[in-house]
């Protein structure tokens, strides 16, 4: 097989021009999630202060349910991104699909016990909703912004899942960061407004992401 | 010969920490084997600039690859990536590639090679969206023969054309 001469400039060139590289580490990746994730969280902290309640006996099991299964999605979905990150063939596996229908649960649980208790309205009348799905969307827009940087380093090759990934990542991982600082722990409350986040912001995700890390 | 995996991660792992000894050797051999992965992928006369489009992309994602992991899936993964974006690009220019006549000048057997693996793709798609892609992409007709051919309006065409290549990258990502 011979390579064209045009080929061959082009790889002396290339080659001219090579320098080292920092390696892609999944390791790396994660630590950086992770760490936009706890800034989220302290500048939640910071303007919100935390709920020392939840140590005291005062949250529901609902509260502790919600946020583990908010970080699972979140750890599934960031891991997804990361590995993103690095082009492969191969098995990619399907937990953060499974993640977001195990949180999806929840909204359900919600609107399931308010309409067979009759109150309805009280989850959709929620004073809290929007500074809840607010505070936690801009909580997401930290992550995101640390998942976007992370792609635009690597070479992602699938753009639309990608972007899916980072939406629910960065509205899982998000939502749980600003979870610490908020005190209430009704089914309605938090399986509504502190799901919310996540759909939306995986919607965004998918809109917005895709110009940003395609190369 | 086109070397094994085991070398080719060798020489990816060497050129990461800049040996450009083994980067120069890593490209070519990078070179014939995207040439090997592409020739029933693309139309002949479009192979060189593909090949050349993929060892540019591993050139400036080189840092993405993950030493951990085998060489050949990353580099295959990037080529099926360029190799849609090229399809992407190829139909947005179609009017400049028609002026050239690139396509008359390759040997007759290569044409056919080419054509037959498409086809192989275009088994995924709806028969409208293979129709019009063959007719335009393949056989060199302008949007507007093809619609007088297939029936098909010419705003249809080119939704169809945009459908298509939109599927078969699709397909391509989801291909694991």
């Amino acid at each position: 097989m011979k390579m064209s001469k045009k080929r061959d400039n082009m790889i002396a060139e290339l080659t001219a021009e090579l320098e080292p590289v920092r390696r892609f580490s999944s390791k790396t990746g994660l630590a950086c999630l992770a760490a936009a994730t706890i800034a989220a969280s302290a500048i939640s902290i910071a303007k919100y202060s935390f709920w020392f309640g939840m140590f005291e006996g005062d949250a529901s099991a609902f509260f502790w349910l919600t946020n583990a299964m908010l970080l699972l999605l979140g750890a599934a979905s960031a891991v997804g991104v990361v590995i993103s990150g690095s082009p492969r063939v191969g098995s990619r596996g399907n937990a953060p699909e499974w993640g977001t229908a195990m949180l999806a649960t929840l909204p359900l649980a919600a609107i399931l016990t308010m309409v067979s208790g009759g109150h309805a309205h009280e989850g959709l009348e929620d004073p809290a909703a929007f500074h809840c799905v607010s505070s936690s969307l801009a909580a997401a827009g930290l992550v995101g912004i640390a998942c976007v940087l992370w792609l635009r380093r690597g070479a992602p090759v699938s753009i639309e899942r990608s972007a899916w990934l980072v939406g629910i990542a960065s509205g899982s991982l998000g939502t749980a960061a600003f979870g610490v600082t908020c005190a209430l722990d009704t089914v309605s409350h938090l399986g509504l407004w502190h799901t919310a986040p996540v759909a939306i912001a995986a919607v965004i995700g998918r809109l917005v992401v895709p110009p940003l890390i395609r190369w | 010969m086109v070397a094994d995996e085991a070398t080719l991660a060798r020489l990816m792992a060497a050129s990461q920490k800049g040996d450009k000894a083994a980067y120069n050797v890593l490209l070519s051999e990078a070179g014939m084997w995207l040439e090997r992965y592409f020739r029933r992928r693309v139309p002949p006369h479009q192979l060189d600039d593909l090949v050349q489009d993929v060892l540019m992309a591993v050139h400036n994602k080189r840092s993405s690859w993950d030493p951990t992991r085998p060489f050949l899936p990353w580099l295959s993964a990037i080529a099926r990536y360029r190799w849609v974006d090229h399809l992407r690009k190829v139909y947005k220019h179609e009017a400049d590639l028609l002026e050239d006549g690139d396509a008359f000048e390759d040997s007759e057997e290569d044409v056919v090679e080419a054509r037959v693996s498409l086809e192989r793709l275009f088994v995924h798609l709806p028969a409208k969206q293979s129709e019009v892609i063959e007719l335009v992409k393949i056989e060199g007709l302008s949007v507007r023969e093809a619609a007088q051919k297939t029936g098909q309006s010419e705003s249809l065409v080119k939704v169809n054309i945009h459908r298509g290549l939109k599927k078969l990258a699709s397909l391509v990502e989801k291909a694991e």
